[in-house]
């Protein structure tokens, strides 16, 4: 009767590890969550088009080699602009590493550009219509939600794929796993 | 010799045990209830066929389109869109409730609808053609500092019953 005592207790142990990890989930502010499958090679992500500011076509092969941090946001998506001032940050930080930021938004170019002028955005702000949510769901976004942050590999591969707040310290730590630096 | 043995009773210490690691394991892989809903279950419309009366006052005949928002969520006033289906019967231009006023420091003021919120969608014809009708809606909202829908497409329908006629109206011609 006594050996299993212990044994209980390590039951109990994890029951109150369970709860207390519930708990702090459930307090702290929900990080980024990874989205579902991917359904698009990575042909198809680098030919996806887009315009930039100026309205000229724009692809993400141009970035063949690089990291590329994917990021769907909206002018009008108030956690999407929360999370972008990390973004400049850790573009400024990775730039020389091989890591190239992309913003890619179905919304009214004169806002985007706007935006992009205050906070002093130092990636590209692409542009697009229905293709971009159409990108964003067939890279994991079952919900169609924003913001969505996808890492492509130097081939072009998705090796992450998150909604909402992307933390700067988490995306940072990512950064130095997938570049090895 | 005995073709499959028993399997031993279990002693109800092991039993106890395997209760606690069963509800710990359990508590901690039960679905977060931060998970994000669907767009369907954080934005719920119902539409409601409405008739001049008592109640609702006369003259006043269209479509209720009534929201049930999840706590935590909220749909842009100036974002909704409402087009019905088929065409036959016209709606005028949406009667929404001016909503919460929230002043967003890059685009300005908007209003945004919580909790829930009836909007009213007026019969711009004199008699409707009895059938089902489909009211499709854009509609776009976000939870709370965590994330935005971008617009989604939902769909109500109401049926408007034989001999439905706008009391006011001056009716089918004879």
């Amino acid at each position: 009767m006594r050996g299993w005592l212990p044994l209980a207790g390590i039951g109990l142990l994890a029951t109150l590890a369970g709860v207390s990890l519930l708990l702090a989930g459930r307090h702290a502010a929900p990080p980024a969550m990874e989205s579902g499958p991917v359904d698009a090679t990575p042909a198809a992500i680098q030919a996806a088009r887009f315009t930039d500011a100026t309205g000229a076509a724009q692809t993400l092969g141009q970035f063949s080699g690089k990291v590329v941090v994917v990021n769907f946001w909206a002018t009008w998506c108030t956690p999407c602009r929360e999370e972008m001032p990390g973004f400049v940050k850790l573009q400024e930080k990775w730039r020389d590493r091989g890591v190239q930021f992309v913003g890619l938004a179905q919304d009214d170019p004169a806002k985007v550009a706007a935006f992009g002028r205050e906070l002093g955005v130092n990636y590209p702000l692409w542009l697009g219509g229905a293709e971009v949510m159409d990108l964003s769901r067939r890279l994991g976004n079952r919900l169609g939600v924003l913001p969505h942050t996808v890492l492509l590999d130097a081939q072009g591969r998705v090796v992450d794929s998150r909604i909402g707040l992307f933390a700067e310290s988490l995306l940072d730590s990512r950064l130095a796993a997938i570049t090895g630096k | 010799m005995q073709a499959s043995r028993r399997a031993p009773a279990m002693k109800p210490a092991r039993l106890f045990l395997a209760a606690t690691c069963l509800a710990g394991a359990c508590v901690a892989a039960a679905p977060s209830s931060d998970d994000p809903l669907e767009p369907d279950r954080a934005f719920r419309p119902s539409a409601r066929l409405v008739a001049g009366d008592a109640t609702t006052g006369p003259g006043r005949h269209g479509i209720d389109i009534e929201y049930l928002i999840a706590p935590g969520y909220y749909l842009y006033r100036n974002r909704l869109k409402f087009a019905l289906s088929p065409s036959t019967v016209l709606v005028g231009t949406p009667e929404l409730p001016p909503g919460i006023e929230v002043d967003d420091p890059f685009l300005g003021k908007s209003a945004i609808f919580r909790d829930r919120v009836t909007i009213h969608l007026p019969f711009a014809t004199s008699v409707a053609k009895p059938g089902r009708y489909k009211v499709r809606i854009t509609a776009q909202g976000c939870a709370e500092d965590r994330l935005c829908y971008s617009p989604f497409p939902q769909e109500v329908a109401v049926d408007i019953p034989p001999g439905y006629r706008m009391a006011d109206s001056p009716g089918p011609s004879r």
